[in-house]
């Protein structure tokens, strides 16, 4: 402890802020030091806890059904499973050149043909001769029809790769190649843009066609999953060149269920081979990712949840380990067993480092959500539901976005879309990984304290309503008036998410849903700077005196403001590259209100910022005086949004 | 014991069904009146569990899921479909440049295309050179190799409209395959079969029956499965399960309540589905079939749940044991002639076959074969012990 006098010249001085420095580092230290005891101490407590729960008969039959499903899997892959057998009925007779194709796939019912029975819905297709004709006057119908002329088509196929003529049976042979547009450069031989594989001749150019077996057994273990041949973009091209591998002769006939329809692409080849870039297989198995988390967290929740029933956790919260030493040994163990299975996984998908850091985020992300829903819950049951939503929702999170991985850069928001491009065999820049994983990861981040928040003893043994345990999770860390910018800002990301499901639920209605729309996201946003503000009044943190609430309300909009701006800069950064947000900047330019362009800068910018802090200021004068003051003043703010919103979208109309 | 809870059942008003009495039948039928019914205390501990579902406002959360994928039902099929059938989606014409020794032949394909306008050039630079001047959105450059039509194809790269792009590419080549395939006939020794004509239909027919209605009905069961465990375990592990039992009720009657109330939901909540779906445009056929079905498999997951629960006692086992017997269970119905989510699909889309019916018999017997073996168990489990 360097403690100078501090006073005297400015030698004295520098060696008092230098002395406060070593002392705060030498706090820091000492911190550290004590989490890094702790944490793992409580760790390893857990998992021989959980360990010892269960009793040997109960894992032995574990064990047994564990061994029987490993079983079953290949069995049932082999048996092979189609969704779509027989939903479509065609009336063909034996004679007629189309039955053997109608045959062989399992998606058609074979009937007598009958008109009567197709005017009665009873038959979906009726053909005479080679010809179809008759159709069901209905969707079913049509789609039948259009499902038996694929049939033929790939039928068609696999009957001319018997044939020995290859230049009559496959006369039209493609490359494709994916060239930049309004470049001057073209592209070398060999560049990892281009994909040009030879097609070979007869047999193995359609082998990628069949690789479709592959896919009915949904990722589980056939084909390779590196499809790395050349970092090429365009799906698995290395299918093509894989086909040998794959074993064609069970889809002779050109059978064109569903799953094989939707295997990735090949660039080359018979016209038929090649498809548009999805990376469907690569999809699934960054699926297989993601499903181990769903049982992860509902041992970690119930494990929560224990802690909270008959006052067992009472014996840890007196202990001299912090609440964080607490949460952070209990996680400790899931987030280590998840990674662990993710490593597994990689290391069997032949992925890279890559793959095993962009899961970290979503596991942790799942194991906050979590454990936010166990402090919540009152019952296991209702915890049962609250993890059945953070499975639906997180999974739809992390998988839809990684669906246009190689379509449009903002694919990235999902942590998957890195897995799917490496498993892919494609480079991942720092900058794309920083921007996909950054933002779960400080999710993740505010859940666990707004968890840690109710951590104590009032909110996790008693049966408090759950309003009330919102307001104690938001109450906690304000301690001074900047406090509430930060929670403010921090709260952000849930804002937009919530926007978002607005917009997707109210889209549905179509037009008529924009003013809803409107309505509902001003309630959102005032919700969102001011319930904090009103938890900490309840909490009694601040003094109910109006300049203290004008105060809060300056820092809370403030707050908002500025991690706006700070979301908009994130997403500038790929915009430019999406011909739309290519579009919208350059309109940013002419806005034509005739007011020079400086004027306009400055009122964009500081008119957001002025109607935030007059509206979260106008919230918290209601929230210092009472509930009721604060519901009326929060309508007054929601009105006040909306006038300015309509403002603002007269003056562009 | 058992004399008091007949009269607790009778409602206590008609004494005339004593046990042993040849009237009792009679007085059994007469006591299966609504406010009887409803004091079975069976029917009490179901309409307690579900009530408290309710209070806890958890179903909300259970509802709010179902009503949120149900009116996104259109739109992700739409959204999940266009990307392997895109041209299905898009009314746009893409505008591709055609050179090279064979432009005849594509072009005249191109003709019958709606989806494509072609483009002729003279030379393959020209082509290659409109192409990455991005006046057309993919290039077709064709060459004469070994009697076979070559055609490099460039597509823009990293483009929404690349997938689109693709396919109306690769339909024009097919068209362009099959007219040369018809003119070599001679050389060919099989005969291909004639291709039927195109027709308007809907891409998102298949999945949404094979795969979105199967995964919605199956996934009410799935819960109520879950929901009984934990029904029966934290009842045991709070400790209330003594206060339950000090009611005139017998281990078999609570476990009946229970297992009554979780499958009840069930069949309901598909029930919605099925009209949620409705709403949306996407027409289901045997409802009451289907209905069968779900409430069959209901059955089942629930009451393995229950069993597990009372040979277990704690939750944390239960739950363990419960998720892995119910995918072997599951996994075991994939050798049956017909698979569940098929079965459904076919009733679903109205194609039912004698075997669907007799797949969805199989299933309701089956359910009441195991709840009847269930209470057989639990009629032999000591309360005690729990």
């Amino acid at each position: 402890m360097a403690a100078d006098d501090g006073d005297g010249g400015d030698g004295d001085e520098r060696r008092g802020r230098l002395g406060r420095l070593r002392v705060r580092a030498g706090d820091l230290w000492a911190w550290s030091r004590e989490r890094a005891d702790n944490v793992p101490r409580i760790a390893r407590w857990e998992v021989t806890k959980n360990a010892g729960g269960a009793d040997r008969r109960t894992i032995a039959v574990a064990l047994l059904a564990i061994v029987g499903i490993a079983i079953l899997v290949p069995l049932a892959a082999g048996h092979g499973v189609a969704l779509d057998e027989g939903i479509y009925r065609v009336g063909v007779s034996e004679e007629s050149p189309l039955y053997e194709p109608v045959a062989a796939d399992s998606t058609f019912a074979i009937q007598e043909p009958s008109p009567s029975a197709v005017r009665a819905d009873r038959q979906d297709v009726l053909v005479r001769g080679a010809q179809v004709r008759r159709i069901a006057d209905s969707q079913k119908g049509r789609a039948a029809a259009s499902e038996l002329r694929a049939t033929v088509e790939s039928y068609n196929d696999a009957l001319m790769d018997e044939e020995d003529n290859v230049s009559a049976a496959f006369p039209v042979v493609v490359n494709l190649t994916y060239v930049e547009q309004d470049a001057a450069r073209t592209l070398a031989v060999g560049d990892t843009d281009e994909e040009t594989l030879e097609s070979g001749s007869g047999g193995d150019g359609t082998g990628s066609e069949t690789d479709g077996g592959a896919g009915t057994g949904d990722g589980g273990g056939t084909g390779d999953g590196d499809g790395t041949a050349g970092g090429a973009n365009g799906g698995d091209s290395a299918d093509g060149g894989d086909g040998g591998g794959s074993d064609s002769q069970g889809t002779t006939g050109g059978g064109t269920s569903l799953t094989e329809r939707l295997t990735g692409g090949s660039g080359s080849g018979a016209p038929s081979d090649i498809s548009p870039p999805f990376p469907f297989r690569s999809l699934v198995l960054a699926f297989v990712f993601v499903l181990p988390l769903n049982f992860v967290i509902q041992a970690y929740g119930s494990t929560i949840l224990g802690e909270r029933l008959n006052r067992r956790g009472e014996l840890l919260l007196v202990s001299p380990v912090s609440r964080l030493d607490i949460v952070a040994g209990k996680t400790l163990p899931y987030f280590a067993g998840a990674m662990a299975v993710a490593t597994l996984i990689t290391v069997a998908l032949q992925g890279s480092h890559v793959s095993v850091l962009a899961v970290a985020p979503l596991a942790l992300l799942f194991l906050s959500a979590t454990f936010l829903g166990a402090m919540f819950a009152r019952s296991f049951k209702e915890l049962t539901f609250v993890t059945v939503t953070i499975t639906v929702s997180l999974t739809t999170y992390a998988f839809v976005p990684a669906i246009f991985t190689d379509v449009t850069p903002i694919a990235l928001i999902s942590p998957l879309t890195l897995v799917v491009r490496d498993l892919q065999g494609q480079a991942v820049g720092l900058g794309q990984f920083a921007f996909s994983t950054l933002p779960p990861t400080l999710t993740a981040t505010v859940l666990f304290g707004l968890g840690l928040g109710l951590y104590r003893e009032e909110d996790m043994f008693t049966q408090r309503p759950i309003p009330l345990k919102v307001l104690d999770a938001l109450a906690a860390p304000l301690v001074r008036y900047r406090s509430v910018a930060l929670v403010t800002a921090v709260l952000l990301p849930f804002v937009l998410v919530a926007e978002l499901v607005v917009v997707a639920l109210l889209f549905a209605l179509g037009e008529a849903s924009i003013p809803f729309i409107l309505v509902a996201v001003a309630v959102i946003e005032e919700l969102a700077k001011s319930l904090h503000v009103y938890a900490g009044y309840e909490h009694a943190r601040y003094d109910r005196r109006a300049k203290t609430a004008l105060i809060l309300g300056f820092f809370s909009g403030l707050g908002f403001f500025v991690a706006e701006k700070f979301a908009l800069i994130a997403q500038l950064v790929d915009l430019p590259e999406v011909p739309a947000g290519r579009a919208a900047l350059e309109s940013q330019a002419t806005l034509g209100t005739g007011l020079p362009l400086p004027v306009v800068l400055v009122g964009l910018l500081f008119a957001p910022l002025v109607l935030h802090v007059v509206t979260a200021a106008i919230s918290s004068l209601g929230a210092s005086r009472g509930k009721r003051p604060y519901v009326v003043a929060l309508a007054v703010a929601v009105v006040v949004h909306l006038a300015y919103n309509l403002t603002v979208v007269s003056l562009y109309v | 014991m058992s004399e008091g809870r007949d009269r607790w059942r009778d409602g206590g008003e008609d004494r005339s069904g004593e046990p042993g009495d040849p009237d009792s039948g009679g007085a059994l039928l007469a006591s299966l009146t609504l406010p009887n019914v409803l004091r079975d205390p069976r029917v009490v501990i179901a309409r307690r569990d579900v009530a408290s579902l309710s209070r806890e406002k958890t179903i909300v959360l259970a509802l709010f899921i179902q009503l949120f994928v149900a009116a996104f039902s259109s739109f992700l099929v739409v959204g999940l479909t266009s990307l392997y059938d895109p041209g299905s989606v898009s009314g746009t014409q893409v505008v591709v440049g055609v050179s090279g020794e064979h432009t005849d032949a594509l072009i005249e394909a191109a003709e019958e295309q709606d989806g494509v306008r072609a483009v002729g050039f003279s030379t393959n630079e020209e082509a290659r050179g409109a192409y990455v001047d991005g006046e057309l959105n993919a290039a077709l450059l064709t060459t004469d190799s070994e009697g076979r039509i070559t055609v490099e194809v460039l597509a823009p790269e990293e483009n929404i409209r690349t997938t689109l792009i693709v396919t109306e590419i690769r339909d024009l080549l097919e068209a362009v395959e099959r007219n040369e395939r018809i003119a070599r006939a001679g050389s060919l020794d099989r005969q291909t079969v004639p291709v039927p004509g195109e027709v308007d239909a809907s891409p998102y027919f298949g999945f949404t029956y094979t795969v979105l209605v199967p995964l919605l009905l199956f996934l009410p069961p799935f819960i109520s499965g879950s929901i009984a465990v934990d029904a029966f375990t934290e009842e045991v592990e709070r400790g209330t399960m003594e206060l339950l039992r000090v009611a005139p009720v017998t281990l078999v009657d609570i476990v009946d309540g229970k297992a009554m109330g979780m499958i009840a939901i069930a069949p309901l909540q598909a029930a919605l589905w099925i009209l949620l779906l409705g709403f949306n445009g996407i027409q289901v056929a045997n409802p009451l079939s289907l209905l069968v079905v779900v409430s069959a498999f209901a059955t089942v997951v629930v009451v393995v749940g229950l069993l597990l629960g009372i040979l277990t006692g704690t939750r944390r086992q239960a739950q363990l044991l419960y998720s892995v017997v119910v995918l072997l269970v599951f996994g075991t119905l994939v050798f049956l002639p017909e698979h569940p989510a098929t079965t459904v699909a076919k009733l679903a889309v109205d194609s039912p076959t004698t075997l669907t019916f007799a797949h969805v018999a199989g299933y309701a017997v089956a359910a009441v074969a195991l709840y009847l073996l269930a209470r057989a168990v639990t009629r032999r489990t000591d309360p005690e012990a729990l």
